[in-house]
This record gives C-alpha cells, sequence and structure tokens, in this order.
C-alpha cells in the first residue's frame, strides 16, 4: 500500500513539478531504462548517474523505474528472444560481438546476456517514441486538468504526507 | 528571451560521490563475503555438488585470493565429499579481469583430502536434468543404466518354471506371415503363368506343324507360317524365362523364411530359458553378474566428468550459449564469443597439489582449449599412487585419457548379488585407464586384493546352492577382477572377468548341471509343441506352392521346346539343308 501511495505521490508530483514536460519525459525514458533492464548491470549505473547528473526529472525516472519493472518482467521472453536473435543469429553481427567481448569494460556490462541485451536494445528503441508521447501527455494535462487537480483537497492529503518531503529534495 | 536551461545538475555531484564512497566502502567491507558467496554458487552450479567455503580473502592489490576450509561434495555419493582442502592461494593476472576474465597464473593448494564422509547430502541436482552438471549427470546415469548386468538367481536354489504364453513366442506370428507370403507368392505366380496366355500359341504352332508334315518344299506360305510360329514359340519362351526368373526369387524368399523360423525357435529358446529362471553357468555371466553392477561405477563417474569437460571446454571458436545468471528476472542465456589470439574467459595456469606426502600438478585448465592451444595435463604421484590425465580439446574431435593406479585401497564390503554371500576385498590394488575419443569409448578398470574375506548371510544356511557357491569360493582368498567397456559410447562392450568366475562356474556345473539339462530340454519340448502344430502346415504348404510353380513352369517350357524342335526339324526336311533367307 505505501508503495502504491508513493507511486501516487511520485506521478502528481512529477506532473506538478517545476519541470517542463521534456525534463519530465526524459527523466521518465532514463527510468525506463532502469525498469525493463535487469537492474544489477553496469549501464544502469550510467543510467542512474546520468539520472542524477542531467537536469532531468529524478521524479520521473523513479516513476519511469516502478512503472516499467513490472513491464520488464512480462516482456523478458521477448528480449530474450530478441537478444538470443541478435547474438546468435544474425551473423552480420558476430565481428562487432566478439570485438565488444574480447575489450575492456565492456563485457562487465553482460552485453553479450540475451536478456540484458534485448532489453537494452528494446529500452532504445522505446525511447524516443516513449519521449515524445510523454512530454504531449504531460503538456496536455498541464494545460487541461492540471490546475484543478492541483486545487482539489485530496491532492494537497496527498502531497502533505512526509514521502513527498524526500521527494522534494530531488525535484528539477 | 527565454532562460537557458541547464543540461547539468551540478549540486548532484556531491550526493553521487557520497553515494560512490558508500560503494567503495560497503565493497571493501563485503568483498570477500560477497566473493564467497559467489563461487560457493558458481562451484556448485558447475560441479554439480556442493562447493562450501570457509574463508575467503581477496587482495586485489596483489592480486592474491586465499581460500581456507574449501569442501566439494561429491556429485555421485550423497554423504562423501569429492575433495577437501585446507588452503588455496591463488595468484591471479589484474587486467584480464577488465575483460570479466578469470586468469590464474598459478594455484598452490594444501592439505587436499579425497573422499571424506560428510553429514548432509552433497548432491544439488538431486531431480537431475538442471543446468549443465545436472543434464550431464542424468546423461551418465541413464547410459549406466543402460548396461544389461546378467543377475543369478541362486537364492532359493529352487527352478521355477513360469508358464509359457504361446502369444509371446516368436515362431508363431513369423509362421502367419509366412503362410501368407506363400498365398500372396503362389496367386502372384498364378497370374503371371495365366497372362503368358501359352494357349493359343501352342495351339497355333501345333496347327502349323500339322500342316508342315503334308507340305512340299515349294509351298512357301506354310514354310512361311511355320516360321512365324518359331518366332512365337521363342518369344513365348522367354517369357517362361522371366517367370521362371521370378518364380526362383520367390522360391529363395520362401526358403529364407524357412529359416527365419527356425531362427525364432531358437530365440523362443532363449526366451522360455529366461522364464525359466536357470542359473546361468558361463564363467563370463558370472563374472558381469557379480562384479558389474559396482564395476560400471567407476566408469560413469570418470564419463561424467569427461562430459563435464567437454560440456565446459568445448573445443573450436565457435560462440557458446550458456544459461545466465540466476537471478530474479529471467535468466536468458550467456554467449561467450572467442577470439584468436585472444585470452580465454577462463585459464588456470598451473596448479601444485600436496596431500598426505602426495604431490600433484594441473596445467592449462581453460574454458577454450582452442585458445590456449594445449591440453589439460594432470599428473600426480606418491607412496601406493601414480595418476595422470590429459583433457586434449584443442581439435575438432577432442580426446579425454586418465589413468590411475591406487595401492591400499579399503574398499567397503558388498553383498555379492543373487547369492548369499558378503566379500570384503580388505586393502586392495586399483587401477583405471580411461579414453574417450571423439564419441569412442575405451576404458578398463581392475581391483586386485590377496587378503579378501567371506562371509555368509546366515538367512540363508540352508540354501543348497548358497552352500555350494560357499564352498566353492571360501578358500579363496586372492581376488582379481578386470572389467573392459571399449566401443562407441552410445552401446559399448561391457566384459567383466575376474577369478571367481571358474571357481563358481565350475562347481555349479558340476552340481546343477543335470538339472539345468532336463529343465531346459523339458522347455524346449513345450515350445516344440507350441511351435510345430503352426511350423509344420506352413513348411509343407511352402513346399508345396514351390513345388507347384516350379513344375507348372518347367512343364510349359517343355511343351515349347518339344514343339520348335519338331517345326524346325520338318522345316529342314522340307529345304533338304538350304536355308533361306
Amino acid at each position: 500500500m505505501f508503495t502504491l501511495i508513493k507511486l501516487i505521490q511520485s506521478l502528481f508530483g512529477a506532473l506538478h513539478s517545476e519541470g517542463t514536460p521534456g525534463q519530465l519525459a526524459a527523466g521518465i525514458v532514463l527510468g525506463s531504462f532502469l525498469g525493463l533492464t535487469p537492474l544489477m548491470n553496469l549501464h544502469n549505473a550510467g543510467i542512474f548517474a546520468a539520472l542524477v547528473l542531467l537536469n532531468v526529472s529524478f521524479a520521473g525516472g523513479m516513476l519511469g523505474w516502478a512503472l516499467f519493472v513490472p513491464i520488464g518482467f512480462m516482456l523478458d521472453p521477448l528480449f530474450d528472444w530478441i537478444g538470443h536473435t541478435l547474438l546468435l543469429d544474425v551473423s552480420f553481427l558476430r565481428p562487432l560481438w566478439t570485438s565488444l567481448y574480447n575489450m575492456p569494460v565492456v563485457p562487465l556490462t553482460n552485453f553479450n546476456n540475451t536478456v540484458v541485451l534485448g532489453s537494452l536494445v528494446f529500452a532504445l528503441v522505446f525511447a524516443l517514441p516513449l519521449f515524445f508521447v510523454t512530454r504531449w501527455g504531460v503538456a496536455r494535462y498541464r494545460v487541461t486538468i492540471g490546475e484543478r487537480v492541483r486545487q482539489s483537497k485530496w491532492y494537497r492529503t496527498l502531497m502533505a504526507s512526509k514521502a513527498y518531503n524526500v521527494y522534494k529534495l530531488f525535484k528539477p | 528571451m527565454s532562460e537557458r536551461i541547464k543540461i547539468f545538475r551540478w549540486r548532484a555531484v556531491g550526493p553521487l560521490l557520497v553515494l560512490f564512497v558508500i560503494g567503495c566502502v560497503l565493497w571493501w567491507l563485503f568483498a570477500d563475503t560477497i566473493a564467497r558467496h559467489e563461487s560457493q554458487k558458481v562451484g556448485t552450479s558447475l560441479l554439480g555438488a556442493k562447493v562450501e567455503i570457509q574463508y575467503l580473502h581477496l587482495d586485489l592489490a596483489h592480486g592474491d585470493v586465499t581460500i581456507k576450509g574449501l569442501t566439494i561434495a561429491s556429485p555421485h555419493e550423497a554423504f562423501k565429499n569429492l575433495l577437501q582442502a585446507d588452503e588455496l592461494v591463488a595468484d591471479l593476472d589484474m587486467l584480464p579481469l577488465t575483460e570479466k576474465k578469470l586468469v590464474i597464473d598459478r594455484i598452490v593448494a594444501n592439505g587436499l583430502r579425497f573422499g571424506t564422509p560428510r553429514e548432509t547430502d552433497g548432491r544439488v541436482p538431486a531431480e537431475s536434468g538442471q543446468g549443465i552438471a545436472g543434464t550431464v549427470l542424468a546423461e551418465t546415469r541413464e547410459w549406466a543404466s543402460r548396461f544389461q548386468v546378467p543377475v543369478l538367481q541362486l537364492a532359493t536354489g529352487k527352478i521355477s518354471v513360469d508358464s509359457l504364453d504361446p502369444r509371446r513366442l516368436s515362431t508363431i506370428p513369423a509362421a502367419d506371415a509366412l503362410s501368407a507370403r506363400a498365398d500372396s507368392s503362389r496367386r502372384a505366380w498364378q497370374t503371371g503363368f495365366d497372362t503368358l496366355r501359352l494357349g493359343p500359341t501352342l495351339d497355333s504352332a501345333g496347327a502349323t506343324l500339322e500342316q508342315l508334315r503334308n507340305a512340299r518344299a515349294t509351298d512357301l506360305a506354310t514354310i512361311n507360317t511355320a516360321r512365324q510360329a518359331i518366332d512365337r514359340l521363342k518369344r513365348a519362351r522367354d517369357r517362361v524365362t522371366t517367370l521362371e526368373r521370378n518364380v526362383k526369387t520367390g522360391v529363395a524368399q520362401l526358403q529364407a523364411g524357412l529359416a527365419g523360423l527356425d531362427s525364432a525357435r531358437q530365440r523362443d529358446y532363449a526366451f522360455a530359458r529366461g522364464l525359466l529362471k536357470l542359473p546361468s553357468l558361463d564363467a563370463p555371466d558370472i563374472g558381469a553378474a557379480v562384479f558389474g553392477p559396482g564395476a560400471i561405477k567407476p566408469f560413469e563417474q570418470a564419463l561424467y566428468y569427461a562430459q563435464l569437460a567437454r560440456r565446459y571446454m568445448p573445443p573450436g571458436l565457435l560462440p557458446r550459449a550458456t544459461t545466465g545468471p540466476s537471478r530474479v528476472r529471467r535468466a536468458g542465456e550467456t554467449v561467450r564469443f572467442p577470439k584468436e589470439r585472444a585470452l580465454p574467459a577462463f585459464l588456470l595456469r598451473s596448479a601444485e597439489l600436496s596431500f598426505l606426502g602426495y604431490a600433484g600438478r594441473l596445467t592449462g585448465l581453460t574454458s577454450d582449449p582452442a585458445l590456449y592451444g594445449r591440453p589439460t595435463v594432470f599428473a600426480a604421484s606418491g607412496p601406493q599412487l601414480a595418476a595422470g590425465a590429459m583433457l586434449n580439446h584443442t581439435r575438432g574431435v577432442p580426446l579425454d585419457t586418465a589413468g590411475a593406479t591406487v595401492g591400499g585401497v579399503q574398499f567397503p564390503a558388498f553383498d555379492v548379488p543373487g547369492v548369499p554371500l558378503r566379500l570384503d576385498p580388505g586393502a586392495a590394488t586399483t587401477q583405471l585407464g580411461f579414453s574417450l575419443n571423439g564419441d569412442t569409448i575405451h576404458a578398463r578398470f581392475a581391483i586386485r586384493s590377496s587378503n579378501v574375506r567371506w562371509t555368509r548371510d546366515s538367512g540363508f544356511a540352508n540354501s543348497a546352492i548358497g552352500n555350494l557357491v560357499w564352498r566353492a569360493v571360501s578358500g579363496i582368498s586372492n581376488l582379481d577382477v578386470e572389467t573392459r567397456l571399449s566401443g562407441a559410447l552410445e552401446h559399448p562392450a561391457l566384459a567383466v572377468r575376474s577369478n571367481l568366475d571358474q571357481a563358481i562356474a565350475s562347481r555349479l556345473r558340476a552340481e546343477l548341471g543335470t538339472q539345468v539339462d532336463a529343465a531346459e530340454k523339458q522347455m524346449r519340448a513345450r515350445v516344440d509343441a507350441l511351435v510345430n502344430a503352426k511350423v509344420g502346415p506352413v513348411r509343407a504348404r511352402v513346399t508345396e506352392v514351390q513345388t507347384q510353380a516350379q513344375t507348372q513352369v518347367a512343364q510349359q517350357r517343355a511343351r515349347i521346346d518339344e514343339l520348335q524342335k519338331n517345326l524346325e526339324q520338318r522345316l529342314r526336311q522340307l529345304m533338304g539343308g538350304v536355308r533361306l533367307p
């Protein structure tokens, strides 16, 4: 329940933050990488660093992460298939994988795992559509029902909780 | 003018650095524990048996890893360890770690012990078939179970005769099939004979012969008709020859069918003999029955490690997919891409092993033998021990060989299968030779002991056969068993020989030979009674069909020949020896 409340808080916190729709969308896209790909991999350290260092919505990142974790689990068979196809069935990519595999640092990313590669490729392909759709959606929300939601009683109650204060530390 | 959006959030650098420092501190605090847990997990998964480490210390600054209290359970025996080591010190090559490759220059292992007992079951893939180790274990178990070891059934000394079910005899369906084939052949030959249409040809030739007898030399039309009749007779004879050839082939097949009935009868005798549960009196069978079950185990274990090595150390440089790391998300497959002149994913250049006054050395253990270019070699020696192994996977066809001679091995006493005796081999010398070249296996396992002890099972004190075997073997204090395995890995031939075979076999033959012969004779008579009722008529039918067909063909051929001969003779008389065109 607490997780759900936090998720809703994150969602509305992000939607009503001072960040632009683009910042929020970029945060969600970076968060989707964390959610779609297996977490304990080197590339996710880079994604997390980018989420912290780049001027994107951190809350959006956390929201994207939370939203895309279950989707990642659901799509694992698809990721496995994509990764398997790219690593083993596409012969012209084999020299590339061989070079990467025998390079310093790159193998530490586990790119040669079918699920990791498949999910990463999926997340990359999915990133641009997700960015534009999210940016458009946030902008539409803010100009239509955003202000009414902000003035509502339940929104003020939701945002008054302690969890929101934690979120505010990282607001853009 | 709108305010320019900043790309970087510089104030977050501080918290990120703090996070990084926390990560480093946690690593410093828990690296050893994490490495220990991971090593245990990976080792367990690789070997299919529990790997336990009491203490592990990483000294990355010097590239050293120290392991203390290593225990590796046996994948084959529940409460036994494969080995234990007091201490292992590994000297790592640090640079390849950046490529996620583990290259160990040298390992020094002290205080190794083999086959020590353990309190818990250390086998992991008890259900088998999980992971590479589980799959290989299941495969080798299935392989070992394929050997049909004869069973000695001497415990009661009685010859039991089970009911002989005629439906389980192979001669009867074979006879039915042959009978049907004979009928089918007869019909086919009759049809062939009918389609020859010899009647009109022979009648026409007969009429022409009559005309020719009254004709003169100037009667050219009649002479011409006679010559045409001769041509027709020749063609008819060709057709008869073709039919005759078919009949001959068919007759040969029917004869083969009759011979097949004899073979089927022999199989039925063997089947009936099996129902009798007669004790085998052949020495090799006795050797296989007594020592076969135990002797297959060393081969099964050697094959398990050889096959495991082949899976983890495959020849060639093709990409290799293995199950990915276990995690909450799907494991997927992790694919390795070996590259020429690059380092293998795993390489142990050299290991020096010392245990109880023995010394061993292992070199070139690698995941990519084609990259390393040399075989993995192991050698160990010491008092009463000489062992060596070579895994050569550097070429397309892998070759795995191993040999060991160990003296003073205390084998546990075991019940001799099928007889009320227990054999304690005492301290024995064992030899194992194993060679797996591609898919061809040659292996030998021998046990020699000069201090065997026999004990009787008191429950069988009154068993006549038990007494018999006891008298045969109780005075024998030497044991010399040799088991050999050779041939294609899928179906190798197993041969077991021991000095006890002949002793037991000759004693049994002397005592039981008459009974066994009588029982066999009785069972043969029962088989014959069931089979002859069916086979006799079939044999007669086959003979009748082939005789009928051959006679028919021979008669027609004779008629054709006679008519042709008469026509040609009359023509010659008319022409007075002059040949007309």
